[in-house]
């Protein structure tokens, strides 16, 4: 019973992010690249989650024996940990981009018409 | 005719619409031979800021958002720069500085003659709440370790600043770190700095408004960030 609903949870949360970034992919605000990543990942996501028997075979492909779940579930958190830092980078810029841009037009608007020319 | 030279204090503001009126009003009109303007760099605030910092004889610039103190400050400097200030100062609009102790730092300036003179509160640390001691303390060792630069009061917002110095250093923090920046550059530019004691004015108005621990983790965050940028 939990297997079938934390199937249809990931079927059901797949099929968001992909309609979402689908349409921001049609709107120009998300890029193809971007695109491409979450289909693939969330593809995968699905994949793994109507079939999980594929774990045990990617385990035993990956190491036999040696390599137990823990393992997969380490690297499942290190590639989490990767996103987050990359949304964590690409938020701090377009912070910063907000930033000089209110910068420059507070300078354009309140100042620049005033003192438009430096003192001699 | 050219006119007189003239010290411009930039002042960040972020809703300080209870104080900044009065802080305005304690900056001298002329200190030695120079005309002094204060430039207010209301950082979004949602109170009257602006409309009190205006009456009260300042220029003032408005950010349309909140985007950090450090900022606030990067723009008021650049709007002193093209006022073409012979000499620059920075203090906080919460009360916390005495603004008729601008007089002293500007003459240690010129006295030096210094590039940077920095008002540092833990020479006088009378009055001061032994957290915020404490945590001054922990930032100059954190100053220390990125910017490789020992100071008396690394975060200390009571600045001047010679023209040339101004034109040399380079800024891009839009937070408190901004305070530590600045040090970094006056290593990294070699300019001639001097630390000179001020008595720092702890209100309850001031304590509520200055850094908190969140903020502190934030800068310290912060520093790290740029160190890593930098190797």
């Amino acid at each position: 019973m939990f297997l079938l609903v934390s199937k249809v949870f990931a079927l059901m949360l797949a099929a968001i992010v992909f309609a979402k970034s689908y349409v921001d992919f049609r709107s120009g605000t998300e890029s193809l690249k971007v695109f491409l990543f979450w289909t693939v990942t969330w593809g995968m996501i699905v994949v793994i989650a109507l079939f999980p028997s594929i774990i045990d075979y990617i385990l035993s492909l990956a190491g036999g024996r040696g390599v137990g779940l823990g393992t997969f579930f380490g690297m499942a958190i290190v590639f989490l940990f990767f996103i987050v830092y990359r949304i964590y980078v690409q938020l701090e810029q377009l912070e910063q981009k907000l930033t000089r841009t209110i910068q420059e037009l507070a300078l354009r608007d309140d100042w620049r018409s005033k003192h438009s020319e430096p003192r001699v | 005719m050219r006119e007189p030279p003239t010290v411009v204090i930039v002042m960040p503001a972020f809703n300080e619409a209870a104080v900044i009126g009065t802080v305005l009003s304690k900056i001298p009109a002329k200190i030695e031979s120079f005309n002094t303007i204060s430039i207010v760099v209301d950082d979004g605030s949602i109170d009257l800021t602006d409309e009190i910092a205006r009456k009260a004889g300042a220029h003032v610039i408005r950010h349309m958002a909140n985007v950090g103190v450090g900022a606030a400050t990067i723009t008021g400097l650049r709007a002193a720069k093209q006022l073409d200030a012979e000499i620059i100062g920075t203090m906080d609009a919460d009360g916390q500085h005495d603004p008729a102790e601008l007089e002293r730092l500007v003459q240690c300036l010129i006295d030096g003659p210094f590039d940077v003179v920095i008002g540092s509160r833990l020479r006088i640390p009378s009055g001061m709440p032994l957290s915020r001691f404490a945590a001054n303390l922990l930032l100059n060792f954190v100053t220390f370790v990125v910017y490789r630069k020992i100071v008396s009061d690394s975060q200390s917002g009571f600045k001047v600043f010679s023209k040339q110095a101004l034109a040399a250093i380079d800024l891009n923090s839009s937070g408190y770190e901004i305070c530590s920046e600045i040090i970094g550059e006056i290593y990294r530019k070699n300019l001639r700095y001097k630390s000179v004691p001020i008595r720092a004015v702890y209100t309850r108005y001031s304590r509520a408004k200055g850094q908190h621990f969140l903020n502190g983790i934030n800068l310290i965050l912060g520093l790290f960030i740029r160190l890593m940028r930098r190797t």
